[in-house]
């Protein structure tokens, strides 16, 4: 009975290091693949309106999100209803600037702002437009990523950079935002989920052609 | 306070809105600042007695709609369809079919409320915000929206249409629309269109047509 006391005692504390440890642990520093970066690397979104679903602390919403590729060379983000009122309008500039052109009261606070403005960023590769690019690998996948003040941002490919597999954001101890891509990928991405791993947020996009009138 | 427990309470509260705003825009009126062709109706009081007797004849109600949201600022516009449905008392159905499906059903104290992902069951009672919202679609469609405090509005018309142009009192209501106009067929007092005109200048015009009243509606049709 001791022995498996001892055995279950062990296998738990070893289990508990274990979740304790990096989510990038098992990375292995790379000489990065040039050829590879630059066919994989998400430059940007085409200009598409996508279904959104969100999922946040048990509650579940949605709406539609446009994002828009403008003349300026800036891209667009807004969030509205299926019913048509607007929720926010975020603008974004390379390499890095930010505009909230308007937010609806109930969400203009700087913790949901900085958020949703994280994760559009990463999604739209708004980071690794900004040079200083590395390289990691494990035994599947290539990781490619341009460390920020906290944090990392890495798109991720196959080993073989036959596909670009998701973006993530981490610190070096944990993975904190992490965005899969569906279907056809970058620019005209299909299917873009968006999990949070230090807070209960989903953030699932899909898109959808709009009727030919509205063209 | 964790930045994760206000993000968290931001988007339930955004949950309520987009629900809220949603109905709202279908149920109530739109607006422009001049309307060509319309005169104002002076003597309100004997419009209400009017609009509430012949609504009160209205038992039911289908049709197609199109909706068009125009992002001003963005020059974009996308258009969907679908289809309508109200029966008296209270009951409704909301379903989008093209470019996206988005389903919202009405009946009583429920509501239903289904996207291309997940499906929600709501108690409307459960909610401040979801019975304001629940009077003012009865409001609506019973033709009382005249007399509700929401509101203030004013009446125009023309050959064939009244014009109703409605402006939130509220400072909840005034933050989604400057105003909301609906326009209504003198025929039958059905409504025609609403234009949900938002304060940083976009706009949502929805349009019904092909519309059938009074005829036989299942009540598995507003199943929530």
């Amino acid at each position: 009975m001791n022995r498996f006391l001892i055995r279950y005692l062990l296998l738990s504390t070893v289990a508990l290091l274990l979740s304790c440890t990096s989510a990038y642990r098992s990375l292995k520093p790379a000489s990065v693949d040039i050829a590879c970066a630059n066919k994989m690397i998400p430059s940007s979104i085409a200009t598409s309106w996508y279904q959104a679903s969100i999922d946040v602390a048990k509650k579940h919403l949605s709406g539609l999100v446009l994002i828009k590729n403008m003349p300026d060379s800036s891209q667009r983000v807004v969030f509205t209803s299926e019913a048509g009122v607007t929720f926010f309008d975020f603008g974004f500039k390379r390499p890095g600037k930010f505009m909230v052109h308007s937010i609806i009261k109930k969400l203009n606070r700087r913790p949901v702002i900085k958020t949703l403005q994280k994760d559009f960023e990463l999604m739209l590769g708004v980071p690794f437009a900004r040079g200083g690019l590395q390289s990691w690998k494990t035994q599947e996948e290539t990781f490619f990523g341009v460390i920020q003040e906290k944090e990392t941002a890495y798109f991720i490919t196959d080993k073989d950079c036959s596909s670009l597999r998701r973006l993530e954001m981490g610190t070096r101890q944990k993975r904190k935002v992490s965005i899969e891509i569906k279907g056809a990928g970058y620019p005209s991405a299909d299917t873009l989920n968006i999990t949070h791993y230090t807070f209960p947020l989903k953030i699932r996009l899909t898109r959808f052609q709009k009727n030919d009138s509205s063209q | 306070m964790p930045n994760s427990f206000i993000v968290s309470n931001y988007f339930c509260l955004i949950r309520s809105c987009a629900l809220t705003i949603g109905f709202i825009g279908f149920i109530s009126i739109s607006t422009y600042a001049q309307y060509p062709g319309y005169t104002s109706i002076q003597d309100i009081a004997v419009f209400k007695k009017q609009f509430a007797i012949e609504s009160s004849k209205v038992m039911s109600i289908s049709c197609d709609f199109s909706q068009e949201k125009t992002l001003t600022a963005l020059t974009e516009k996308i258009t969907s369809t679908g289809k309508f449905w109200f029966k008296r008392n209270n009951k409704l159905r909301l379903e989008y079919t093209k470019p996206f499906v988005y389903l919202i059903v009405m009946n009583g104290d429920k509501m239903l409320v289904r996207d291309n992902q997940k499906e929600n069951r709501i108690n409307v009672k459960s909610s401040k915000l979801f019975q304001q919202v629940n009077r003012i679609m009865i409001d609506c469609v019973q033709g009382n929206i005249l007399d509700s405090k929401d509101f203030t509005t004013r009446v125009f018309e023309n050959r064939t249409t009244f014009l109703l142009e409605m402006t939130p009192v509220s400072k909840t209501l005034r933050e989604f629309f400057k105003t909301i106009v609906l326009t209504v067929d003198k025929k039958d007092y059905s409504a025609k269109s609403i234009a949900m005109n938002e304060p940083m200048g976009d706009i949502t015009l929805i349009q019904f047509e092909h519309k059938k009243l009074n005829e036989p509606i299942s009540d598995t049709v507003f199943t929530p």
